[in-house]
C-alpha cells in the first residue's frame, strides 16, 4: 500500500469508529466496543507498515490562506514520528482490550469506547503533524479527550472537578505555547516543521536568540502544562479519577506524552535556545524531584503511580533539554509500555479488591494475582531502572549524556530522584506483596483472559525493549554510543540503594512499615501535603479569579446596568410627575397661566 | 429573478402568506415557514456557490432608483461578507423555525413578527443604499419587543423595554450620523458605493464616526453598552434568543463596517486605539461577569459580550492598514462562526427550559445522565465557546488574536489569556449543571431527552460548526479575497 493510503488509515480509522459509534451504536455497546477495537487494530497495522516502510518525505496539502499567512496540513513520517505512533497505536489497542473486561458493567461503554477512539485519533494526528498549528489543534483535542475520559464518571463530582482541572491546568500551559506558535507566525508566515527546523533556514537563523529563547520558552509553558511539570502538574494526580485503563493510556503514550513529544518534535530549537533549554532542564530536575518525594509517601497506588510518572517525564525532558534527543526519545517509549504495564496491573487489583490503597491490596490478598503481580514487580523493577529492564537503558543514556555535558548539579539531582524512584517503587511492590498481616480467605475471582493478555504483552516488553536501543537511535538517524560498564556503576548503585532501603523500611521480617522520611518530620509533612502547591494556588490564583469576578459583576449589577436603569427610571418619573400639570383642575391651569402672564409681563417691562 | 431578490423576497411572500392563513392551522404555519427557511438556506447556499472569490468585490448587484429627488435607489448587492452572513442568517432562521416547532401559543403571530425580523436582516446585508440599510435595520430591531414581550419569560416587560430602548438610543445615534454623512457628501445619493468614492473630510470624519460605531456597536454588545442584551436574552423565547444573538448583533458589526470604516476609514482609524481598548475590556469584562451568573442565559448572554467583543477587536485592528488582513478575516469569520455557536447556545438551553421550566444553573446536576443528548449538544457549544480547535470559532479567534499580537501585543496577550477565562466559566455551567450526582427532582426528564425532529435544527448547527472548524478554506477562500479589495480602498 501507498504511504498516503497506510498514513490515512492509521490516522482515520479511529476517527471513523468514534464517529459511528458515537451516532449510531449508543444503544448497542458491544458493537460498538467490537468497532472500536477493530478500528484500533488497522491503526496499528498500519502504523507497523508505515514505520516497516521506513522515513519518506513530508506529504503537505493547502489547508487555507489568510492574507500572506499560508497553513499545511500533513503528515510527518520520520524517525521519531513513525516510532512513536507505533507505540501509541500499540497501547492504545492494548488498553482498549484490557477495557473490555474492566469496562464489563459500565452502562456507558458506548461512550468510552468512542472516547478511547477519538482519542487515539487526536493523539495520532498530533503525533505525525507536518504543520505547527496542525500540532496544536490536535495537541487541544488530545487535551479535549482528556477532560472527557477522566471525567468519564461525571456523576462522580471528584472526577468531574478533576476533570476541569485537568482541563484548565493544561489550557494555562496550552496559552502559553499558543502565544509562542502565533509569535513563530508573525516572524516567518510559516508552520512548516521541517522548514522551521532547517539548520541553514530554518527559524534560528532568521532570529535573534533573544527571540528565539522567548518562543522556546513560552512553547516549553505548554509543554509544562501537558507533561504536567512543576508548576503546573497538580492536575495529573487528580486526573486518577478517570477508570484505571485511561490513566493507563494518559500517563504512558498519550496526554503527558505529548508534551515530551512536542519538545522532540522542536528539538533543535531549543537547542539552540540556550537559556530556555537551561530552564527547561532545571525545571524538569527538580520536578523529577519534587514528584519522587510525594511518592514516596502517598498510600493510594494510583496517585503513587501519578506522580512517578510526573517525575519521569522530568526524567524525558531533562535528557532533551542536556541534548540528548535520542535519550528522551528512548526514555518516552520505554517509560510508556512500563508505566501503561503498572497502571493496568493495579487496575486490576483495584478492579478485584475495591480499593486504592496498597496497604489494603496487600491485606487482601493481592500478591495471589500471580500474572499481575509479576507485571508489576517487572514492570516496577524497569521503572526503578534495575538492569537489564527496559528502564536502565534509558534511564542510563539520560545519566550518561547529563554527565557528558558536564551537567553535574543536575546529574546530582536526577541520582537523586533515580534513588527515590527505586524506592517508592518498591515500597508500592513491598506493601502489596508483603502484607503487615495475613490475607484473610481469597474471595478475589483470578483476571479475566482479557486483562490478563495486555499485562502479559507489556510485561515482555518492559522486558525486552531496552535491548532494542541501537535500533531506536538508528530509528533517528543517530549512531548510538557505547558506554563503558564504570560509567553504569552509580546507575546500579542508586537503584540498589532505594530497593535495599525500601525493603528495610517495608520488606523484610518485621519492617517498621514507616518510610524513613517520617523521621524527619517537617520533611515528611511537607512531601505528604504535596507540597501546598494546591493551597497556595487555592489562596492567590483561584482567590484572586474568584475576587475579580465578584467585583466585576457588582459593577456590571449596580454601576453599569443599575445607572441605566436609574436614569430610565428618572425619566419615566419625570413623566409620571409631569402628569400632575394636567391634572384636569381649572384652578391649577389658571395659576399656571397668570404666573406664566406674570413672567411674561415682567420680562416685557424689564426691557 | 435576481438572486438576492428572491432571498430577500422569500421571507416577505411568507409573511403575506402567513398573514392569509387561519389561526389554527398551526402545523400549515409551522410548515411554511420551516420551507421558507429551507429555501433561503437554498438559495443562499447558490449565491455562496455563485459568487466568484477571484474577482471578489460586490456582485449579485441590482439597482432599481426609487426616489429620484433625494437619491434612494433599491440597491442590492453583496461582497464577501455579505454572502457568508446572508448565509448565517438563513441558517439561523431555519433552525431557529424548527426549534420553535412546538410552540402552541400564538403560532400564527410569533411566526409573523420572527420573519419580519428576518426580512429585516436579510435586508441589511444586501443593501448598498444608506436609506434602504437603516430601514431593514429598524425593521429587524422592531419586532424583539413584542417577541420578547409576549412569547418571553421572566422579566419581560423590563427586558422587552430595556432592549428597545438600548436599541433606539443607538438608533438615536445613528440617525444624525447618516443623515451628516449624506449632507456633507453632498452627491445627493444614499448609496453605499458612490459615498464610499467620495473623501469626507478627516476633522468630519472623525467627527461622526463615534455616532455611528457607537450606534451600531449599541446592537454589537459594544461594552459599556451591551447591558440590554444578556437581560434581552434570558427573557426571550429560544428562537428570538437565536436570531438575537445569532444575527442581530452581527447587524451591529456588519453596520460598522459597512457604514464605518467602509465611508469614514480616516474616522475609524483616528477612534481605533480607544475602541480597541473597549473591545478588550468587553471581552475580559464579559467573561469574569459570566463566570458569577447562576442563569444559563445570562452565562450565554455576558458570553456574547465576551465573544463580540472578539469581533470588534478585529474590526478595530483592521482599520489600523492593510497589514492586519488577518484582523478583518478573523473578524468576519468570527461574527458567523460566533452567530451559528449561539443559535446552538440558545437553541438548546431553550429546549432544557422547555422541558424543566428552569433555568438557573444550580438547579440541576449530574443533567448529563438524565439528558444526555441535550446536554451533549450544550457541550459542544460551549466547546465552541471555548475557542477549542477543530470547531469554527477556533479559526477566527486565531486570526484575531494574531492581528492583535502583531498591532497591540500586550492587549493580545490579554485577550489570549482570556482563553482560559472564558474555559472558567463554561466548565463551571458544565460542572454545576451536567456533571455531579443527577438531581433526583429532574428523573422525569429521562423520558424527554431530545429525539427525532428535535435533533434536526441542532445537528445542522453542529455540522456547520465542524465543517468549518476543520475546513476554514471554504469560508476563508471568500473572506480573504473580499478583505483583500476592502483594505485595498485605502
Amino acid at each position: 500500500m501507498d504511504t498516503l493510503t497506510l498514513i490515512l488509515l492509521t490516522t482515520i480509522s479511529p476517527l471513523a469508529c468514534f464517529i459511528i459509534a458515537i451516532i449510531f451504536l449508543v444503544q448497542q455497546p458491544r458493537a460498538a466496543q467490537g468497532l472500536v477495537l477493530f478500528g484500533s487494530a488497522v491503526s496499528l497495522l498500519s502504523a507497523i507498515g508505515l514505520l516497516a516502510q521506513g522515513p519518506v518525505e513530508p506529504l503537505r496539502f493547502l489547508w487555507f490562506q489568510s492574507g500572506a499567512i499560508q497553513l499545511q496540513f500533513g503528515f510527518i513520517l520520520d524517525g521519531p514520528s513513525l516510532m512513536f505512533g507505533v507505540v501509541v497505536a500499540f497501547i492504545t489497542a492494548c488498553i482498549m482490550l484490557y477495557s473490555i473486561g474492566y469496562m464489563a458493567h459500565d452502562p456507558s461503554k458506548t461512550r468510552y469506547f468512542a472516547m478511547l477512539s477519538f482519542f487515539a485519533w487526536s493523539m495520532l494526528s498530533f503525533v505525525y503533524a507536518v504543520d505547527l498549528l496542525q500540532s496544536f489543534i490536535f495537541w487541544e483535542l488530545v487535551g479535549l479527550s482528556s477532560f472527557f475520559l477522566i471525567g468519564f464518571w461525571f456523576e462522580k463530582p471528584e472526577a468531574a472537578g478533576a476533570a476541569r482541572k485537568a482541563f484548565l491546568m493544561t489550557r494555562v500551559g496550552d496559552v502559553g505555547l499558543f502565544i509562542g506558535i502565533l509569535l513563530i507566525l508573525q516572524l516567518v508566515s510559516n508552520f512548516d516543521i521541517p522548514s522551521l527546523l532547517d539548520p541553514q533556514t530554518g527559524l534560528s537563523t532568521q532570529v535573534s536568540p533573544g527571540i528565539l529563547n522567548a518562543i522556546t520558552l513560552l512553547i516549553f509553558i505548554g509543554i509544562m502544562g501537558k507533561s504536567a511539570q512543576f508548576p503546573l502538574h497538580t492536575w495529573l494526580p487528580d486526573a486518577m479519577e478517570g477508570p484505571t485503563p485511561v490513566s493507563a493510556l494518559l500517563h504512558s503514550a498519550t496526554m503527558v506524552a505529548a508534551g515530551v513529544f512536542l519538545m522532540i518534535r522542536l528539538h533543535p530549537l531549543f537547542m539552540a535556545a540556550q537559556d530556555t533549554a537551561l530552564i527547561v532542564l532545571s525545571i524538569a530536575t527538580f520536578t523529577a524531584i519534587l514528584a519522587s518525594t510525594i511518592a514516596m509517601v502517598d498510600t493510594d497506588i494510583k496517585k503513587v503511580l501519578a506522580y512517578s510518572s510526573i517525575s519521569q517525564l522530568g526524567f524525558m525532558l531533562m535528557a532533551l533539554a542536556a541534548g540528548s534527543l535520542f535519550a528522551g526519545v528512548f526514555h518516552l517509549i520505554t517509560h510508556a509500555v512500563f508505566k501503561a504495564l503498572l497502571f493496568l496491573c493495579s487496575g486490576i487489583y483495584i478492579h478485584a479488591y475495591h480499593t486504592n490503597s496498597m496497604a489494603e491490596i496487600g491485606r487482601s490478598g493481592g500478591r495471589r494475582l500471580k500474572a499481575t503481580t509479576i507485571g508489576l514487580i517487572i514492570g516496577g523493577a524497569a521503572l526503578s531502572g534495575v538492569p537489564p529492564l527496559a528502564g536502565f537503558w534509558s534511564k542510563e543514556e539520560i545519566f550518561a549524556q547529563l554527565g557528558h555535558n558536564g551537567f553535574n548539579i543536575y546529574m546530582a539531582g536526577a541520582f537523586l530522584a533515580a534513588f527515590l524512584t527505586a524506592y517508592y517503587t518498591f515500597r508500592m511492590i513491598f506493601l502489596i506483596t508483603k502484607p503487615d498481616q495475613a490475607p484473610a480467605s481469597d474471595h478475589s475471582h483470578p483476571e479475566p483472559l482479557n486483562m490478563k493478555a495486555p499485562v502479559l504483552i507489556l510485561t515482555l516488553g518492559a522486558i525486552a525493549l531496552g535491548f532494542f536501543g541501537s535500533n531506536i537511535a538508528h530509528g533517528l538517524g543517530l549512531i548510538p554510543q557505547h558506554h563503558s560498564v564504570i560509567l553504569m556503576i552509580p546507575t546500579v548503585g542508586v537503584v540498589i540503594l532505594g530497593i535495599l532501603i525500601a525493603y528495610l523500611d517495608y520488606g523484610r521480617d518485621n519492617a517498621p512499615r514507616t518510610g524513613f522520611i517520617s523521621k524527619i518530620a517537617p520533611l515528611n509533612t511537607l512531601f505528604t501535603n504535596k507540597w501546598y502547591i494546591d493551597e497556595v494556588y487555592r489562596v492567590t490564583i483561584v482567590a484572586i479569579t474568584h475576587a475579580l469576578s465578584r467585583i466585576l459583576h457588582w459593577i456590571e449589577n449596580h454601576v453599569l446596568d443599575g445607572n441605566y436603569d436609574r436614569f430610565g427610571l428618572g425619566i419615566l418619573r419625570t413623566g409620571v410627575k409631569s402628569t400632575r400639570i394636567q391634572g384636569g383642575w381649572m384652578q391649577l391651569y389658571l395659576g399656571w397661566a397668570i404666573i406664566l402672564l406674570a413672567v411674561v409681563a415682567l420680562y416685557l417691562g424689564l426691557q | 429573478m435576481p438572486l438576492l431578490s428572491s432571498i430577500l423576497l422569500t421571507p416577505v411572500i411568507t409573511l403575506i402568506i402567513l398573514l392569509l392563513m387561519p389561526q389554527k392551522a398551526v402545523r400549515g404555519i409551522r410548515l411554511i415557514c420551516a420551507l421558507s427557511g429551507l429555501l433561503t438556506c437554498v438559495l443562499s447556499l447558490q449565491l455562496w456557490m455563485g459568487y466568484d472569490p477571484t474577482s471578489g468585490g460586490i456582485q449579485f448587484e441590482e439597482i432599481i432608483p426609487w426616489v429620484a429627488a433625494i437619491g434612494i435607489s433599491y440597491h442590492l448587492g453583496v461582497d464577501g461578507f455579505g454572502v457568508i452572513l446572508v448565509m448565517l442568517n438563513s441558517i439561523v432562521y431555519f433552525t431557529g423555525v424548527l426549534t420553535m416547532w412546538d410552540l402552541e401559543d400564538r403560532v400564527k403571530e410569533y411566526f409573523a413578527f420572527m420573519v419580519l425580523l428576518v426580512i429585516g436582516v436579510f435586508g441589511v446585508f444586501m443593501s448598498l443604499d444608506l436609506f434602504f440599510f437603516f430601514f431593514f435595520y429598524e425593521i429587524a430591531v422592531v419586532p424583539m419587543y413584542p417577541l420578547i414581550l409576549i412569547w418571553g419569560s421572566g422579566n419581560r416587560a423590563y427586558a422587552g423595554m430595556k432592549l428597545m430602548l438600548f436599541l433606539l438610543a443607538g438608533s438615536a445615534l445613528l440617525f444624525p450620523g447618516l443623515l451628516a454623512i449624506y449632507h456633507h457628501a453632498g452627491l445627493n445619493t444614499f448609496d453605499i458605493i458612490a459615498l464610499s468614492a467620495h473623501t469626507f473630510d478627516p476633522q468630519f470624519q472623525i467627527f461622526v464616526y463615534p455616532f455611528i460605531y457607537i450606534g451600531f456597536g449599541v446592537l454589537a454588545g459594544l461594552f459599556p453598552f451591551h447591558g440590554w442584551s444578556p437581560t434581552g436574552h434570558v427573557a426571550a423565547p429560544s428562537a428570538v434568543s437565536m436570531l438575537h444573538a445569532g444575527v442581530l448583533m452581527k447587524l451591529g458589526a456588519f453596520g460598522i463596517l459597512t457604514v464605518g470604516i467602509r465611508l469614514l476609514p480616516e474616522g475609524a482609524a483616528y477612534w481605533a486605539p480607544t475602541f480597541v481598548v473597549l473591545a478588550v475590556i468587553g471581552i475580559i469584562y464579559g467573561a469574569y461577569v459570566a463566570m458569577r451568573q447562576t442563569d444559563f442565559k445570562f452565562v450565554i448572554g455576558f458570553s456574547s459580550v465576551s465573544h463580540m467583543g472578539i469581533v470588534l477587536l478585529g474590526l478595530n485592528l483592521a482599520i489600523l492598514g492593510p497589514v492586519v488582513i488577518d484582523a478583518l478575516n478573523g473578524a468576519v469569520f468570527q461574527m458567523f462562526a460566533h452567530g451559528i455557536m449561539t443559535a446552538l447556545f440558545f437553541s438548546t438551553a431553550g429546549y432544557i427550559y422547555d422541558k424543566s421550566h428552569s433555568k438557573t444553573i444550580t438547579d440541576f446536576g449530574g443533567l448529563g445522565k438524565q439528558m444526555p443528548r441535550a446536554v451533549s449538544i450544550f457541550i459542544v457549544a460551549g466547546l465552541c465557546g471555548a475557542g477549542l480547535p477543530g470547531l469554527a470559532s477556533f479559526w477566527a479567534e486565531l486570526l484575531v488574536f494574531l492581528a492583535a499580537l502583531k498591532t497591540y501585543p500586550i492587549a493580545g496577550v490579554i485577550v489570549i489569556l482570556g482563553l482560559v477565562l472564558t474555559a472558567v466559566y463554561i466548565l463551571r455551567v458544565f460542572n454545576l449543571a451536567f456533571f455531579g450526582a443527577p438531581n433526583p427532582k429532574w428523573e422525569n426528564l429521562k423520558a424527554q431527552d431530545m429525539s427525532g425532529l428535535h435533533l434536526i435544527p441542532r445537528a445542522i448547527l453542529i455540522a456547520v460548526l465542524v465543517i468549518f472548524g476543520f475546513v476554514p478554506r471554504l469560508m476563508l477562500d471568500l473572506i480573504n479575497s473580499t478583505t483583500m479589495a476592502f483594505l485595498g480602498n485605502f
